[in-house]
């Protein structure tokens, strides 16, 4: 930005396009926007028709009569039950989301704050791991808690700890944005703590922790996004359907031998979804920054 | 060499913070991996213990058309989606730069199909590519097209509709993209029409370079991901699609491994597949070095 | 506008805290101080309520008395979901496994021998019908029962014949009995049959692969064996077995792959009032008996019969036969001299290795297998029985008018099962993949039954030399450690 040649500022404001291209985008926009919302509108009419309305054709836009029993059924359903596997997810939320939040955080201090020796070279070293594919430890992961479970009396596999624990110990991509977003904290604030006797965890809780609340934000935001969509890790890990997250649980909808209920699939669905497009809006500016951030100095 | 008090201190002060991440990469990486590489040489249905037996699984896996079948399908993907992708987000991403009002709800729309779980997505379109009651035929036999596609039914156009299918989902590389946007400064645009650059000649002159680290690292990830791509098509044409026209690499790798519990020719897989993404993004960084500028910082 | 999201998170929080801390949890149903089975099993709907009114009646009852509380699960790949939680260790006590999956388990030592229980209950080889009971015990051992059993045969629309009877007696066929034999079914099937101008199929006589559940079964009613046992080779380049591949494929080079394929996928879902048999779409195609079943429900008066049709089984069975729109006939074969081939398959009831309790595990099987049982959850689901010992009431009184078609079909000496091979769902796969090339003419049967015998048994081979080699290394630690 320092090297751009020194301009005299124009009169007219740069933002008054000529009426022209203005319009031509936003035509272009209007069909984006149609093509990105016209699924989730279908998935909802599908979601309040019956099992007949869905599969008649031609097709119909507007389910009528509205039939909202088709999510009251999902509450009761055996097939696809929403309470248990809701509590199921939220649960494993709470342990991966703490776990990544407080875990990436303690290691990008570290890898942003600390001048040491090798520091490059494992922060390196951890980014490479980013572009591990999960199959390469898939099955040795899954070997892996087989053997704990029959050598320490301790079962994991079929339950939540595989999903749970590996969050504790950071995760690259968080350690990533948190490093970048400390190494932005002023080094004259830890210094002026150090000055005043603090110790290495202090000046961590209390200089740059608190000024860190809009990155962790975005850290728990994009764990509780990863862990509510993970579909492989436990389609792998979760073996008995009591304990199925719903992303996982949406699959037990699928019909082998056809006849897939694509009403109640989309109801599923839409139930599915929700919370996470909550939470989007609620938090959409911090969404939307973190991603940036996420792709800035790259 | 000699280590001075102060940086023996910043050392174990640093490898004290790091260290939940130097446990974990051992248990969680390094164990796994070497495990996994002992695997892809043996015999392993996990119901019984590894049997060694030397390079048959790679020979096997070699000498299996499927599996190559898998790569070529695979690379498809890779070749046609990522690039197409990748310019679909930059326009996007270039028109949601333009300032015009109520930008946000554009741009919030445009991010929220990102959002959804992949399996919720793939069931949608899975619905949304019937042949008979999906929305795609039914809009299209409205237009007057009589050949209606079979999409995920049919060999021919089970990739082309994993491909199309994977646009919807570009919101993320476009707000990544919108920010490297919205820094490149003004004044490099002003200058650039002073010299009478239309738009296209702006694009390629300013934009792009400027916010090629951007490119460089959706590229990135984009390469890593089409590799591994997994949820979407194992949920959208499961056992491979039609003729296994959509038989992504990692769903043969899964079926390899929990299927037909051959969990040693799946290792195999695993770490030909690591290969594969070392040497691609070695291209990439490779290459980087030609056409993405950084702003030194 | 903040204050508004403040209340949203909240509400969301306290939601969340609610379902975390008050929400249900796994296994809150089950009375205290019982011993808890679980029971995966992939039926859905109707078949699963009336699974469960079994397994109801066993907690009552057996359950009550032996402190036993069987839980049903409804999984969806009940086979693949079981395989792996057995190789993670935390199997399902008993499961509803596809006998295609039944020899895969037991070659990799996942499923627990049952014959010494059996005995126990006093089941043995002449409790079953023959077909049945070899199908569940595999060298040497008993690994399986059987919740239901099936026989697969041609049902057909009698109605749509009566209405082409004219067209059929031209081509000299008799539109009043279904075809004899495979020339006979593409004969009828060309009459029966509606392609419009554009060569659109609007109404199929006949077509493989609708539903096409059972393809990769053609060969036994050519009279063919893909697998043989004593040799352990595979024999894809049958004669006899080409045959039935090439009959596969015959119907895409009359009419067209595309047509068919079109045709296909504009089939209503089976469980609807659109499955095309209902709506006459299609006028023959190979089922199993529970057909019976999903006509009474989505289409009684195709079946004859007025809601309710609980008192229609006591009416005679010929006068319930003529009301019936539609038939059940032994599915043709293509070998003169064989009649009453069927593929005889079942559902399975196992219990995997490393559950940890056996013996109450198959106090529930023994229960499902008692006669009166067994015939009446065989009759909920409209199918026939695998025991030996058939009541009269269950052939006369039975939902299916024509459940002793599959009787004989399950009784009949030529009645077939799945091939004992430990690779079948391989072998599954990759026949289906051959199936579809040359459903979609991509591919001829000679050739492409060539390759997939020589890939097959290569994998085969590979397969039973790690097991011998298995075999050999465990019998040479068992005799260090007998020696020490």
């Amino acid at each position: 930005m320092s090297n751009a040649t020194n301009i005299p500022r124009r009169i007219v404001e740069p933002k008054e396009r000529p009426p022209q291209g203005a319009w031509m985008a936003r035509v272009c926009l209007w069909v984006i926007c149609a093509t990105a919302i016209v699924p989730f509108v279908w998935m909802v009419s599908t979601s309040l028709k019956s099992a007949d309305q869905a599969t008649a054709y031609p097709v119909k836009w507007i389910p009528w009569p509205v039939q909202w029993h088709n999510y009251v059924e999902l509450f009761e359903s055996d097939r696809f039950n929403f309470l248990l596997w809701t509590r199921n997810t939220l649960l494993v939320e709470l342990f991966t989301v703490t776990g990544v939040t407080i875990s990436s955080a303690v290691v990008a201090y570290g890898f942003a704050k600390i001048k040491f020796r090798g520091r490059g070279v494992l922060f390196a070293l951890m980014l490479s791991t980013m572009m591990i594919p999960f199959p390469v430890t898939m099955v040795a992961m899954f070997s892996i808690f087989r053997w704990l479970g029959d050598h320490t009396g301790m079962q994991w596999l079929g339950t939540f700890k595989p999903l749970c624990v590996p969050a504790w110990f950071g995760s690259a991509f968080n350690i990533f944005l948190l490093r970048q977003f400390f190494l932005t904290i002023p080094d004259e604030l830890s210094e002026a703590a150090r000055i005043d006797g603090c110790s290495e965890l202090g000046i961590f809780f209390r200089v740059v922790l608190p000024l860190s609340r809009p990155a962790l934000t975005v850290v728990a935001l994009f764990a509780f996004m990863g862990t509510w969509n993970d579909f492989l890790g436990p389609q792998i890990y979760l073996q008995r359907p009591e304990q199925f997250t719903l992303a996982l649980g949406l699959q037990n909808l699928q019909s082998q031998h056809g006849g897939t209920p694509w009403h109640t699939l989309m109801a599923a669905s839409t139930l599915v979804i929700m919370p996470v497009l909550l939470l989007f809006f609620i938090a959409q500016k911090t969404f939307i920054e973190g991603i940036a951030t996420t792709g800035m100095k790259g | 060499m000699a280590i001075s008090r102060l940086e023996r201190n910043n050392l174990l002060k640093g490898l004290a913070f790091i260290s939940p991440w130097i446990v974990g990469f051992c248990v969680f990486t390094l164990l796994p991996i070497s495990l996994s590489l002992y695997y892809s040489f043996c015999n392993f249905t996990l119901l019984q213990g590894p049997l060694y037996r030397g390079t048959e699984n790679y020979q096997t896996i070699n000498a299996d058309p499927v599996f190559w079948k898998s790569l070529r399908v695979t690379a498809y993907f890779a070749i046609v989606a990522l690039p197409m992708g990748m310019i679909i987000a930059l326009s996007v991403a270039m028109l949601l730069n333009v300032k015009i009002r109520g930008m946000a709800i554009y741009r919030t729309i445009v991010y929220l199909p990102s959002l959804v779980p992949a399996v919720a997505s793939a069931m949608l379109w899975l619905w949304l590519y019937n042949p008979k009651l999906g929305l795609i035929n039914t809009v299209l036999s409205k237009l007057g097209v009589t050949n209606l596609p079979g999409w995920v039914a049919d060999p021919d156009w089970a990739m082309p509709a994993l491909v199309l299918m994977s646009f919807w989902g570009v919101g993320n590389t476009v707000i990544i993209y919108l920010a490297g946007l919205q820094d490149v400064p003004r004044e490099l645009y002003e200058a650039a029409e002073l010299d009478g650059a239309g738009t296209w000649a702006k694009i390629r002159h300013v934009t792009l370079p400027f916010i090629s680290p951007v490119i460089f690292f959706n590229l990135i990830i984009a390469i890593i991901g089409s590799v591994q791509s997994y949820t979407t098509p194992a949920i959208m044409t499961p056992g491979g699609g039609p003729d296994r026209a959509a038989y992504f690499y990692t769903m043969r790798l899964y079926d390899q491994a929990f299927v037909f519990l051959k969990m040693g020719e799946a290792s195999a897989m695993a770490w030909v597949q690591l290969f594969i993404v070392l040497a691609l993004t070695g291209i990439a960084f490779w290459s980087s070095k030609k056409w993405v500028h950084y702003q030194g910082k | 506008m903040k204050s508004l999201k403040s209340i949203v998170i909240t509400c969301l929080g306290i939601l969340a805290i609610a379902v975390l801390f008050f929400g249900p949890r796994a296994g809150s149903d089950v009375p205290p101080g019982r011993i808890v089975i679980d029971y995966w099993e992939k039926w859905t709907a109707d078949e699963e309520a009336q699974m469960r009114l079994i397994v109801n009646e066993f907690n009552e009852s057996v359950g009550k008395e032996k402190n036993i509380f069987v839980r049903y699960v409804s999984t969806s790949n009940v086979n693949q979901k079981a395989l792996v939680a057995t190789a993670a260790g935390v199997p399902p006590d008993v499961a509803g496994l596809w006998d295609g999956n039944l020899v895969q388990f037991a070659e990799l030592d996942a499923l627990e021998p049952l014959e010494e229980m059996a005995a126990a209950h006093g089941i043995n080889s002449s409790t079953y019908k023959p077909v049945y009971w070899n199908a569940c015990n595999y060298n040497g051992h008993l690994y399986a029962l059987i919740s239901t059993p099936a026989a697969v045969a041609l049902h057909y629309n009698k109605k749509a014949f009566a209405e082409s009877a004219d067209a059929l007696r031209k081509a000299d066929l008799d539109p009043t009995r279904a075809p004899a034999t495979i020339q006979e079914l593409d004969a009828y099937a060309k009459v029966l049959e509606r392609v419009d101008g554009a060569g659109h199929i609007t109404r199929s006589g006949y077509l493989p692969m609708e539903p096409g559940w059972y393809v990769t079964s053609t060969h036994i009613w050519f009279d063919g064996d893909y697998w043989n046992p004593t040799t352990h080779k595979f024999t894809f380049t049958d004669p006899k077995v080409v045959a039935s591949f090439a009959w596969l494929q015959s119907y895409s080079k009359r009419l067209g792959k595309d047509a068919i394929s079109e045709f296909r996928s504009g089939t209503g879902n089976f469980d609807s009032p659109q499955n095309p048999f209902l709506t006459g779409t299609v006028v023959m195609e190979q089922q199993g008996p529970w057909m019976a079943n999903y006509i009474l429900n989505l289409k009684p008066s195709m079946s004859g019969v007025k809601q309710p049709y609980a008192d229609d089984v006591f009416l005679p069975l010929e006068l319930r036969q003529q009301h019936c729109e539609w038939a059940a006939a032994p599915f043709p074969s293509n070998e003169p001299g064989k009649t009453y081939v069927s593929l005889c398959n079942f559902d399975t009831l196992v219990i995997p290795k490393g559950s940890k309790h056996k013996q109450e595990a198959f106090e529930f099987i023994a229960y499902v297998n008692r006669q009166e049982v067994m015939e009446r959850l065989c009759r909920m689901h409209s199918k026939n029985s695998p025991l030996a010992k058939v009541s009269q009431d269950f052939l006369t009184h039975h939902k299916n008018p024509y459940i002793k078609v599959f009787e004989d079909l399950a009784s009949s000496p030529n009645a077939r099962a799945l091939p004992q091979s430990p690779i079948l769902p391989e072998v599954g796969d990759e026949m289906n993949n051959v199936i579809q090339r040359l459903v979609l003419l991509r591919d001829e049967p000679e050739p492409a039954l060539r390759v997939l015998q020589a890939q097959l048994q290569e994998k085969y081979d590979k397969f039973a030399e790690i097991q011998r080699i298995r075999r050999e290394k465990a019998a040479a630690e068992n005799k260090q450690l007998v020696e020490k």
